[in-house]
């Protein structure tokens, strides 16, 4: 799914320049969950961008489900985000004055393909996060842990290959983060690849595959013995 | 590829969510598109005032005739065959009007007319004063209306009766404060019965005093005073003051052809027209359009900034939504289509606003004032169609700004 050659990046900043990425080499294949564990300012946060096609590299290579983006246009990336990737956020981004629904299916506006009737779409993307009785409640409604169930639902309608999550329980209590990963688990079972980015070894652990990354570098890349399963607590 | 109605839809719903965030900022919407509102209601009341106050001045000039020709017939030159040294003698006849009524698309009425200077007398007080035969047409269509009594018809003009309409001047002259109707005056030697004083006309703009007159009908004048067979003029009134040059050409040709004039051959008649008075009512229209539309460019000029301020705050508040929207697939042109249609909203919505405020505000004015007022639908129309045309204009500078935010550093954004 994600195949990633000797990464780099660097940020120009009037005279200083700061190297992000130093040559960032990986592979994810379809179906993993992966965390990229690092402390803050390693680079992660830039590696998801490019792996999310929101940034480019300076040099390297990155393929997509096996498609190289280096030389494609805006609406070209725009397109692929759109159909193949779906982004959860450590600030969960919802619209504050639409309904949970009419987030959900924000990602719709910009599809290119009519894939059927909105409305009945957002209402399963909901039911899959546990969230089918509260489509009319505003964010503000809410608590964090289902404002984040909304955000991953709008990652998911346009059925996606790809989540990318970016220190998604960094706002939340242990519990909902239990429940958040959770769900994230339950879509890499269904063939789904997941990779999140997060500071906390608890979090990543609960991944398949740890890339611990420090300063721009992945330092080690580490199998988790036992796959958890998704906790026997049933997500309400 | 995606339908064309699934498209339309996605379109419908695009701007509802629009709708929707706009309304998160009540009071600053409302004060972005109050701007424009009161332009908008300011020129609606405007127009309808200088409509109103146009459209006076326009009917009072009309009622000095802008809308008249007045073919005047020149001196003959020959008579039977004979050169004429005399200038009493016209070609023009009474039928003359009617053809040219009947030939012209562009005249509505005519009226032929004798005149003639004579005294008039009541009494022992006499007047000099001019004598004018018309048709009760004639009557019509130069204005002339009863203070007292009555007019004259064409049962009076056919059996050729001797009834006289007196201006305001002669009436006054001779009977100095009495009712003149009912009393017996000689025109020139022959008795007259008087039915009616003119209504006051003032004068012309020449100064020409318009009271200064006696009016009997056509047929009397010419048979029982003048003994003639020809008429003086004839009055043409024209369909629309504005058609008076067309006119002019038709009664030309159709007369030149009546009256058999040879090519070469001066007019054996001249065609006036009121040039002055029909200057002065251009020109008071054209003024009163430039001062609205001077208004009216101020007003959205004006409500224009107050739009494009308060796009340009909207994109840097919503810097995270406008990065959303772009993680989560919208194009640039997306979210320049997006910001664009906003500003256009708004607009339409200060416009729909203020062309409502501007009607009530015209007619509850036409009902409470002193003033005659014309609610200018047409102007009501116009501005909304400028709004909109102003909040795609003003729209495009924000929208184009949050099309040209990179997706990662709008989403860092606080």
């Amino acid at each position: 799914m994600i195949f990633a050659q000797s990464l780099i990046k660097s940020y120009r900043k009037g005279a200083l320049v700061t190297n992000v990425l130093k040559g960032v080499t990986f592979r994810v294949a379809q179906g993993e969950f992966v965390a990229i564990m690092g402390p803050s300012g390693s680079g992660k946060s830039t590696l998801l961008n490019i792996l999310g096609l929101l940034d480019r590299p300076d040099g390297g290579r990155y393929l997509l489900g096996g498609a190289d983006f280096s030389s494609a246009d805006d609406d070209a990336l725009s397109a692929a985000r759109n159909r193949t990737i779906g982004f959860v956020f450590q600030q969960f981004h919802l619209l504050e004055r639409a309904s949970a629904l009419r987030n959900v299916t924000l990602p719709l506006l910009y599809a290119d393909e009519n894939t059927g009737d909105e409305m009945v779409l957002a209402e399963r993307a909901l039911e899959a996060v546990g969230l089918s009785d509260r489509g009319d409640y505003l964010p503000s409604e809410l608590s964090g842990g289902q404002q984040q169930r909304v955000a991953i639902a709008r990652a998911l309608i346009n059925d996606p290959a790809l989540i990318l999550a970016d220190e998604p329980t960094g706002n939340l209590d242990a519990q909902n983060a239990t429940e958040i990963l959770d769900i994230f688990r339950r879509l890499a079972d269904s063939a789904r690849t997941v990779v999140l980015v997060t500071h906390d070894r608890g979090v990543a652990e609960r991944a398949d595959r740890i890339l611990a990354f420090e300063d721009g570098r992945i330092v080690a890349d580490e199998a988790m013995q036992s796959r958890p399963r998704a906790s026997t607590a049933k997500v309400p | 590829m995606i339908s064309i109605p699934a498209r339309r839809r996605k379109f419908a719903r695009g701007l509802l969510l629009s709708l929707q965030l706009l309304a998160t900022h009540r009071l600053r919407t409302a004060l972005s598109v109050s701007g424009l509102l009161m332009g908008v209601a300011a020129v609606i009341v405007m127009a309808a005032i200088g409509k109103g106050a146009e459209q006076r001045v326009l009917d009072r000039l009309r009622a000095m005739g802008t809308d008249l020709l007045v073919v005047r017939a020149a001196p003959a030159q020959r008579v039977a065959g004979r050169q004429r040294q005399v200038d009493s003698h016209t070609l023009l006849r009474a039928a003359d009007g009617d053809a040219i009524v009947g030939e012209s698309a562009f005249a509505v009425a005519a009226a032929p007319a004798v005149d003639q200077s004579l005294v008039v007398r009541w009494g022992r007080l006499n007047t000099a004063t001019t004598l004018t035969g018309t048709t009760a047409q004639g009557l019509r269509i130069r204005n002339i209306e009863a203070e007292s009594g009555r007019l004259f018809d064409d049962v009076d003009g056919r059996a050729r009766r001797r009834v006289a309409l007196l201006g305001a001047t002669v009436a006054r002259n001779l009977f100095a404060g009495l009712d003149p109707v009912g009393h017996i005056v000689r025109v020139g030697s022959v008795p007259f019965e008087v039915i009616g004083v003119t209504r006051l006309r003032g004068t012309d703009p020449g100064g020409l005093d318009l009271d200064d007159v006696v009016v009997v009908p056509l047929e009397t004048a010419m048979r029982r005073l003048l003994n003639i067979a020809y008429v003086h003029a004839v009055f043409v009134q024209a369909r629309s003051s504005l058609e008076l040059e067309v006119l002019e050409q038709d009664v030309r040709e159709i007369l030149r052809s009546r009256l058999a004039v040879r090519s070469g051959v001066l007019d054996p008649f001249v065609i006036q027209n009121q040039a002055v008075l029909l200057r002065t009512e251009r020109g008071a229209a054209r003024a009163m359009n430039r001062l609205v539309m001077g208004t009216a460019v101020l007003a959205l000029v004006v409500g224009g900034i107050g739009i494009l301020a308060v796009m340009l705050i909207s994109v840097r508040e919503r810097t995270r939504e406008i990065g959303l929207r772009r993680a989560l697939g919208a194009k640039r042109r997306d979210i320049r289509r997006q910001f664009v249609f906003e500003s256009a909203m708004l607009a339409v919505a200060g416009g729909t606003a203020g062309v409502i405020a501007g009607i009530a505000a015209a007619g509850a004015a036409a009902v409470l004032g002193p003033w005659e007022l014309v609610v200018p639908w047409s102007a009501g129309l116009l501005g909304l169609v400028c709004s909109m045309l102003l909040g795609l204009a003003v729209g495009v500078i924000p929208a184009t700004r949050a099309a040209r935010l990179e997706p990662v550093e709008a989403l860092r954004a606080v």
